[in-house]
């Protein structure tokens, strides 16, 4: 250093250095606090947005209702009780007891199938009662129930009292979990009380790991393709480009696509390999930008290391880099996996249908979606559909929830290797 | 501070090298005695020419060490004689290097199986994320090594100087060793695959002295058995290391010999000042 720095010192200090409660402390602290709020105050918000959701949707999921029972076709007593989740087939059961019939000949009738329709139709176990604190269940033959109030789970608590000094005789007031067991496994249904998510779960299960299957082998087979053998060439630099882009093309595209080439073009028809086929395309290009992502993090010195053992390319690439970018990989598709699950448009266009009264028996069968099913029900006139689909939304969220928990803790995993 | 204020390092006559620098050789290896025979080798990246025509034969059993400032290609010399080379893009080369009879960048010669010959150990020290076990077995099995892999990674952590120190941990994770540990867990690892040539990439550059003078005694003990071939930038360890030193420069290789004789009596001025620490 030939040249000093021009002497620039602080201005002399107004306080002492060490001023705990002084001027430039005072000022700092309040400027510290200022900036923590304007940066909680997002924060805040976006998690007071989520809780409102979440609370509206499981108000919805419940309600309270004001139940006449129509009881020629239930002769039912409560002494044995259900927990929450029994099936109709142990209604069944103890009513036909109770009627005098033996367990063997109970046991027999259910293996008819026309009987299981006829007595799986009229009784639902389907609605909660109050008594002396405990939730019992209520046996319903809805189709001749009438169902007279109907109010959330927030509206239930709070009127309670009232609703039920106001009952007339036979009238009862019950809390009816729409999201209950027996809700994942009922077959859709015109009617609100017997509608439930069996087709659409199934269909979406069915989906993802068709997905799966279809788009991890593809998007990691191009992002090695392109990570470790591609030459720069303006041909690769063209499809680096348009696989951005293609990540961020409206899902409705790829419908419309799917549409055009998997269900009229090849013949398939609005079957679930079709919906799995479009929304393998939307899910592709996510995959192959995680994956190259997590490939490019593996780091240039195992690869030489590697190489200077004397690996080929191939063995590189399985042995060093792919095991090395396996949980960045994996919490790619995972993402990936969560936003395909929640995709409306393209499964719309494609052929998804509104109501399938059965589950799908094979990937060429019709079939619905999650999101497909909470968008027929919230289109649904009768009112007790939006619980319907209040307790569709909820389990859609928490799937999706716990795919992103899978996605958060392999992220971390990851993190400790590195 | 400004450019016009910064005196002139070069004042006094800094030596050059002249475009046609003839390399001083000092009691030259005869190629019979030599294991690796480098000749007139020039190197380019893309349109950068960073070996000009370079000779040099590394002797057998011997220690070997290029030194020179940042730059001159000596690493990039080192990596010519594994084929690493030829994994960094646009890069060519031209000359010969005959390694045990067979010409290495001849055209049936895979680079693959030149790498399997001729370890490399790198500047910063790189297990893989593996077991300490693993990490030395990874080379053999690459090759399907069917043999007694336990014996073979026992011998080949014992040749490195480790053993003592890992045989309670071999299931541990490599990335659990001390730094010194980790860079002579790759040594073992170079070693497994049983090359006659060892070439080191400034391996005790991210070291402590205590773990330094460790790797050093070790290559003392290796070049009984192998061929080392070693780039440093610390010129007391190549004087305490090397039995031969090739000084390069912009790429040429200026001088080479016996260390001490380049040590203490080097012919070309340039030398001389690097290795008396005047430059570089």
């Amino acid at each position: 250093m030939s040249e000093r720095a021009p002497d620039r010192r602080l201005p002399a200090a107004k306080t002492d250095m060490f001023d705990p409660g002084g001027a430039n402390t005072r000022r700092r602290n309040r400027n510290r606090r200022l900036f923590g709020w304007a940066t909680g105050l997002p924060i805040l918000l976006a998690t007071g947005l989520l809780a409102i959701l979440l609370y509206d949707v499981v108000t919805d999921a419940f309600s309270w209702q004001v139940i006449e029972p129509n009881n020629s076709g239930v002769s039912f007593s409560f002494t044995d009780g259900f927990r929450f989740g029994g099936t109709w087939e142990r209604v069944v059961t103890l009513d036909l007891l109770e009627q005098g019939l033996s367990q063997e000949e109970i046991d027999e009738t259910l293996l008819d199938p026309e009987a299981r329709r006829i007595y799986g139709a009229r009784n639902r176990v389907e609605l909660m009662l109050w008594a002396e604190g405990m939730p019992l269940r209520y046996v319903v033959t809805s189709s001749r129930d009438r169902h007279l109030t109907d109010l959330t789970l927030a509206q239930g608590f709070a009127r309670r009292s009232e609703m039920e000094a106001a009952l007339e005789p036979g009238q009862l007031f019950v809390l009816n979990p729409w999201l209950d067991i027996a809700f994942f496994t009922k077959n859709a249904s015109r009617t609100a009380t017997m509608a439930g998510l069996g087709p659409a779960l199934v269909g979406s299960v069915m989906l993802i790991l068709l997905v799966i299957a279809m788009s991890v082998p593809l998007g990691v087979g191009t992002a090695v393709y392109l990570e470790e053998y591609a030459r720069d060439t303006a041909s690769t630099r063209a499809i680096e480009l348009n696989l951005s882009n293609l990540a961020s093309v409206p899902s409705v595209v790829y419908g419309i696509l799917g549409l055009s080439v998997f269900v009229r073009g090849i013949g398939l028809g609005p079957v679930v390999l079709a919906g799995a086929l479009t929304l393998s395309l939307l899910v592709v290009p996510v995959v192959v930008i995680a994956a190259r992502e997590a490939i490019r993090a593996v780091p240039g010195t195992l690869r030489q290391a590697a190489y200077g053992l004397g690996a080929t390319k191939s063995q590189v690439v399985a042995r060093v880099v792919l095991p090395n970018a396996i949980a960045g990989i994996t919490t790619g598709v995972v993402l990936a996996v969560a936003r395909a699950l929640g995709e409306t448009a393209p499964l719309l266009l494609v052929g998804a249908a509104a109501f399938v009264p059965r589950l799908p028996d094979g990937i060429l069968s019709i079939f619905t979606a999650l999101p497909i099913q909470i968008y027929a029900w919230v289109s649904e006139n009768d009112v007790e559909f939006t619980h319907v689909a209040s307790a569709a939304i909820a389990v859609l969220l928490a799937i999706l929830f716990v795919l992103y928990a899978i996605a958060f803790r392999l992220r971390r995993r990851f993190g400790r290797v590195a | 501070m400004t450019a016009s204020t910064v005196p002139a390092k070069k004042d006094r006559g800094a030596p050059t090298l002249s475009d046609d620098h003839q390399t001083i050789r000092i009691q030259e290896v005869p190629v019979e005695e030599s294991v690796v025979s480098i000749t007139d080798l020039e190197l380019w990246y893309g349109s950068f020419k960073a070996l000009h025509g370079v000779s040099l034969n590394v002797p057998r059993n011997k220690v070997t060490a290029l030194i020179g400032a940042s730059g001159c290609g000596k690493s990039t010399l080192l990596r010519t004689i594994n084929r690493m080379n030829d994994l960094v893009p646009g890069v060519k080369v031209n000359g010969q290097i005959v390694y045990d009879g067979v010409e290495l960048y001849g055209s049936d010669v895979d680079p693959v199986e030149v790498r399997r010959r001729i370890g490399m150990v790198f500047q910063k020290a790189n297990p893989f994320p593996k077991s300490v076990y693993e990490n030395v077995a990874f080379g053999p099995r690459l090759v399907g090594f069917k043999g007694d892999m336990d014996a073979l990674v026992e011998r080949a952590l014992r040749a490195a100087a480790l053993w003592e120190e890992v045989q309670d941990k071999l299931k541990q994770s490599g990335l659990g060793l001390s730094g010194g540990q980790q860079q002579r867990l790759c040594i073992a690892r170079a070693l497994a695959t049983e090359p006659s040539v060892v070439l080191m990439d400034e391996p005790t550059s991210a070291l402590d002295p205590m773990a330094t003078d460790k790797i050093e005694r070790l290559i003392e003990e290796l070049k009984k058995d192998y061929t080392v071939i070693i780039v440093t930038h610390n010129m007391q360890q190549a004087g305490r290391v090397s039995d031969r030193t090739a000084f390069m420069h912009l790429g040429k290789l200026v001088e080479e010999g016996p260390t001490d004789q380049i040590f203490f009596n080097p012919r070309h001025e340039m030398t001389e000042r690097y290795v008396s620490g005047h430059f570089g």
